[in-house]
């Protein structure tokens, strides 16, 4: 989309960091150190700083002002000293590095988008682990009332399949008048307790599984805040990488084999939607 | 239909889903089901010897599925053991995986009763039993 705009801005980006490293390495008078008061002023301007990143910023300060009166004097002590200059210059190097990239992300606004997204992440996590929570619970409760409900069924199956064979025999003529009262009780008390009583713990049951589906409304008001949260973050930190990442780089997508449920397959040739397409292609290789 | 004593061991590492999976083998009459929650312990189970079908999930922590059907392929003990992916895995490239190690059967998640049964049929099928 902006690769022009991206490059663009990369370059510029990249002759800021030579420009850095070059001071570093090469002159002891920054012209980084004099800039760096005006990014600061910059930054306080528009997105004023807390206590604390000002703090910060003076640390940076300090610190970085140390490096460069310590460079400057251990330059003579080059020779001398072996590896340790270079090592010197890489730590200083690496330290102008993040406080450009301090500078930067808090010139361009980015800093409150990282202070966002890291306060929303654990939020969110929280709210999933809220969803997980209470649909494991919902599953284990539709179990249990199943697992109740079906020696409960399993009996009035049994039962009944008894008495049938017994008013078969009757029917066929294979039964005396006492094995007929005897039956004629059996089924009277099966009626009148042994149905009603297991209708009615059957439906207890059903009633329960109706219940355990409440969490629907809670994880369904849950799951549109995250998904809320998470569109946000996405237009947030595409917007980051449009502006960073190289044009060659964003074709780049992964492939791997754990990816889990398919969430949207509409437009996908590489997913299957269907039991019956996984019939198709197994067939179609011959397995 | 097979043996209804058969050993079958079922491995997801959602309880929910072995206690699912674990009354649909029972209605259709398999009774004799020990559980796994993850490819490493149904190794485990496996080794020890005794089982005759192996339902497995794909994405499980320690070892997945198709790491466990690999296993299970190189092992010559277990080579012949019939294996029964269930899983949400929904790639082409996901069931081409599957078939190459080896898999007997693929079923995508969510799944219905009917399709175990009929699955389990084609395998047993396929055995000669």
């Amino acid at each position: 989309m902006s690769d022009a705009n991206s490059s663009g801005d990369s370059s510029e980006l990249e002759a800021l960091f030579d420009s850095i490293a070059g001071g570093v390495v090469n002159s002891p008078a920054p012209p980084v150190v004099e800039k760096r008061p005006s990014l600061i002023r910059q930054a306080q301007e528009s997105d004023d700083l807390t206590e604390d990143s000002r703090d910060l910023q003076e640390l940076f300060d300090s610190i970085v002002a140390k490096n460069k009166v310590s460079a400057g004097t251990s330059g003579a002590g080059e020779e001398s000293e072996g590896e340790w200059p270079t090592q010197k210059k890489v730590f200083t190097q690496v330290g102008q590095m993040a406080r450009q990239l301090h500078d930067t992300l808090g010139a361009l606004g980015y800093d409150k988008l990282i202070e966002k997204t890291v306060s929303a992440l654990p939020d969110a996590k929280d709210r999933l682990a809220y969803i997980a929570n209470l649909t494991e619970q919902a599953a284990c409760k539709v179990l249990n009332a199943t697992d109740v409900a079906t020696p409960l069924q399993e009996e009035l199956e049994a039962g009944a399949a008894l008495l049938a064979t017994k008013w078969d025999a009757l029917y066929a003529n294979n039964m005396g008048i006492d094995d007929f009262k005897l039956l004629a009780g059996e089924t009277r008390a099966f009626l009148k307790n042994a149905v009603p009583q297991r209708t009615a713990a059957t439906k207890e049951q059903l009633l329960e599984i109706m219940m355990a589906q409440d969490f629907q409304d809670l994880t369904g008001q849950v799951i549109k805040k995250v998904v809320a949260l998470a569109q946000d973050l996405e237009t947030q930190l595409m917007s980051i990488l449009i502006d960073t990442i190289p044009g060659e780089k964003r074709t780049e997508s992964v492939t791997s084999l754990l990816n889990g449920p398919v969430i949207n397959a509409g437009g996908r040739s590489d997913v299957v939607v269907s039991q019956q397409q996984v019939d198709d292609l197994l067939d179609s290789l011959g397995f | 239909m097979a043996d209804p004593k058969m050993r079958i061991l079922v491995v997801d590492d959602f309880s929910t889903m072995r206690r699912i999976v674990r009354n649909l083998l029972k209605e259709l009459g398999f009774a004799n089901v020990d559980e796994a929650e993850d490819g490493a312990i149904a190794l485990q189970k496996l080794q020890a010897g005794g089982f005759e079908f192996v339902v497995t999930d794909w994405n499980m922590p320690n070892m997945d599925g198709l790491q466990l059907l690999q296993a299970i392929r190189s092992t010559p003990s277990l080579a012949q053991l019939p294996v029964l992916m269930i899983t949400a895995e929904a790639k082409k490239e996901n069931i081409i995986a599957a078939a190459q190690a080896g898999a007997s059967g693929y079923i995508v998640k969510p799944f219905t009763a009917a399709t175990l049964a009929e699955k389990l049929q084609k395998i047993f099928d396929k055995m000669g039993v």
